[in-house]
């Protein structure tokens, strides 16, 4: 350690003649980010391209594939089936995403202010299904929610409710909404526990000495103070809803014909490059699709910049 | 630089303090920090109340867990006729077990997806750690020609969805004869963008710069000053970093679906959603038990991941959400 002690003040010393040393050394940081950025541009930059390109042409059984500029675009733009599917992806987002994060945040509360007992336990458990990949949660949850032998049908039956069909059209959203908030819900709280437990102790001492009711600490001292944290989730959740497809895509194994093959605007570009193979227009929708969603994220990002959060 | 060296060395193995002790603290310290609930003047029951409006919504998240820990002891019949949440009938939970490592009517064998999730998700998950780590130290401590730009341009990276980024990967694979090849799926994971953010913001607040001036006044190069005095500094981001790129591609679903059309490359998300499908649409009297017990054993070891690193999850969100 002397050694560098030493060695550091006589440096500054020659002032000049060591920025520059510095700055020659500064230099070699490329190689450090040289690794990162040749993957980047191979499995992201790459193929975003080619799709574009891609996107640009149309196969035809006669005639092979050619030029057909916007085609693509105007077909997918002009298609009720895909909007149709944005649309449901949109209702899905603004019945889960509040629903799933009230739920989040008064248990976020609850936990951090101690008022309830186990909460360490509870935490653990509400965070479990973050662990689950979603395509084992859909299926159990398949299972579960099954028409003809499903638990919950019989739960529904004791309840009075004979013959329910979750997977029918008019309760097949609402069965993915449970499934989804099931899976995300305790990853939301932990995020909401966290920047709780980050609002200083004294302000609310201050308030309780002031004997301000609970409700107004959790909604006009606690909310303001963790409202990034609020913001970030909505966009997040925002952004993964737009993407629905894994639970979808199971739930139709388990009940042929329940999900149609625009469902959701993943969905859709999936079976138009899989099962329609029709590449060229999946390209396009991914493209779309993509553009959607930077637009969503790039206004959070400016949203949560001009608050100086993120630089 | 040997002094600088064996400082380093020496912080990392400092903390000498048991799990057994760790947790204490942490549990004394969360007490400590939590204001007493009787100073809030609540109504009497409301504690009895919470508890158990936490203990209902504690039981729908374990349904299916308890759901899917039952049924993995019954045959096909009783899986569907018997109540869901208890036992019954004949106990075949071992046999349903030794079906996972069987390739029941060709669909595919259970115990060879998960060694392919296993690789995909170490191979993948490392590669990304590295080449997190080395970009974010990089970022972090160096100012070279392009670095801002270089930089804005990986946090761009991180607007863009998988979803969107997964069918050009697919037409790009098609068009270069990369389907069905295992470094299409590894490569790509080891692109996290995500991971070069977080470990840029680690290296900000846990490897001093002064310290990398005096490894270099001693005279070490680069690389050595990395490996040897910036990398034993990053090790709780490093470990944070690898469980959310393991995670991530333990999870994958959309791109191996894509990219691989034969069984014997399946990880276990593909295969299920394949079991599930013949389950259903070909009346295989197997494959119930066995789409059962596969789940059970696929998130066996996720969940006792998580239950031993809760630490470094959980900093890996508080991290992450800032980033995303």
């Amino acid at each position: 350690m002397s050694a560098a002690v030493s060695a550091v003040p006589a440096a500054s010393t020659r002032r000049r003649g060591r920025s520059a040393w510095i700055h020659r050394r500064d230099r070699r940081g490329i190689w450090f980010v040289i690794p990162f950025f040749v993957g980047f541009g191979l499995f992201m930059v790459v193929p975003l391209v080619y799709a574009i390109y891609t996107s640009l042409y149309t196969t035809r059984i006669i005639g092979g594939t050619v030029f057909t500029g916007a085609s693509n675009y105007t077909q997918t733009l002009q298609s009720g089936q895909f909007w149709s599917g944005v649309i449901r992806v949109v209702i899905f987002g603004a019945i889960q995403i509040p629903v799933m994060l009230a739920v989040a945040f008064f248990f976020a509360c609850v936990f951090d202010l101690g008022v309830a007992k186990f909460g360490r336990t509870f935490r653990t458990i509400f965070f479990i299904p973050f662990a689950v990949p979603a395509v084992v949660g859909a299926v159990m949850w398949s299972f579960l929610l099954e028409p003809q032998f499903g638990p919950f049908v019989h739960v529904a039956g004791a309840l009075g409710f004979r013959g329910v069909n979750y997977f029918s059209p008019s309760l097949l959203l609402p069965s993915i909404i449970v499934i989804v908030i099931w899976e995300w819900t305790g990853y939301n709280m932990t995020i909401l526990y966290t920047a709780l437990k980050s609002v200083p102790r004294d302000v609310v001492e201050a308030a309780i000495l002031d004997d301000t009711p609970l409700w107004k600490i959790i909604l006009r001292i606690k909310l303001p103070m963790v409202r990034p944290a609020v913001v970030m989730l909505i966009f997040l959740n925002t952004i993964g809803a737009l993407q629905l497809f894994t639970e979808p895509q199971i739930l139709e194994y388990f009940q042929q014909g329940a999900v149609s093959v625009n469902y959701t605007p993943a969905y859709y570009a999936w079976n138009t490059a899989i099962a329609a193979d029709e590449t060229n227009l999946a390209a396009a929708m991914a493209v779309i699709l993509a553009v959607i969603i930077v637009v969503v994220s790039s206004v959070s990002l400016i949203f949560r910049r001009r608050r100086g959060e993120f630089s | 630089m040997s002094a600088v060296l064996s400082r380093a060395s020496g912080a990392a193995s400092a903390p000498v303090e048991t799990r057994r002790e760790r947790r204490r603290r942490e549990r004394l310290e969360e007490q400590d920090a939590v204001i007493p609930a009787e100073l809030y003047g609540l109504r009497r029951g409301t504690v009895s109340l919470l508890t158990v409006l936490a203990f209902l919504f504690a039981i729908f998240t374990l349904i299916p867990i308890a759901w899917i820990l039952i049924n993995s002891t019954k045959n096909q019949a009783n899986i569907f006729e018997s109540f869901g949440f208890w036992f019954s009938g004949p106990f075949q939970f071992f046999h349903n077990f030794s079906l996972l490592f069987q390739n029941v009517d060709g669909y595919g064998t259970y115990i060879q997806w998960f060694g392919n999730t296993a690789l995909y998700a170490v191979i993948g998950g490392l590669g990304a750690t590295a080449l997190s780590a080395f970009a974010g130290y990089g970022f972090a401590r160096f100012r070279f020609r392009g670095s801002k730009l270089l930089f804005a341009l990986a946090i761009a990276a991180l607007l863009v969805p998988i979803t969107a980024l997964t069918l050009p990967l697919y037409l790009t694979y098609a068009k270069a004869h990369l389907i069905n090849s295992i470094w299409g799926m590894v490569l790509p994971s080891m692109v996290s963008p995500i991971g070069v953010y977080l470990m840029r913001v680690y290296v900000d607040i846990s490897v001093p710069r002064e310290l990398i001036d005096a490894a270099r006044v001693d005279g070490g190069g680069e690389a050595r000053i990395f490996f040897r005095v910036a990398l034993p500094l990053m090790v709780p981001g490093l470990l944070t970093v690898m469980l959310i790129s393991i995670v991530a591609v333990w999870n994958n679903y959309f791109l191996p679906l894509l990219i691989f059309n034969i069984n014997t490359r399946y990880p276990l998300t593909v295969g299920l959603g394949l079991w599930s499908d013949r389950a259903v649409n070909s009346g295989d009297a197997n494959l119930y038990p066995m789409l059962v017990i596969g789940g059970l054993v696929t998130i066996i070891p996720l969940i006792a991941l998580f239950l031993i690193l809760q630490r470094y999850w959980r900093g890996g969100l508080l991290l992450g959400s800032i980033a995303n």
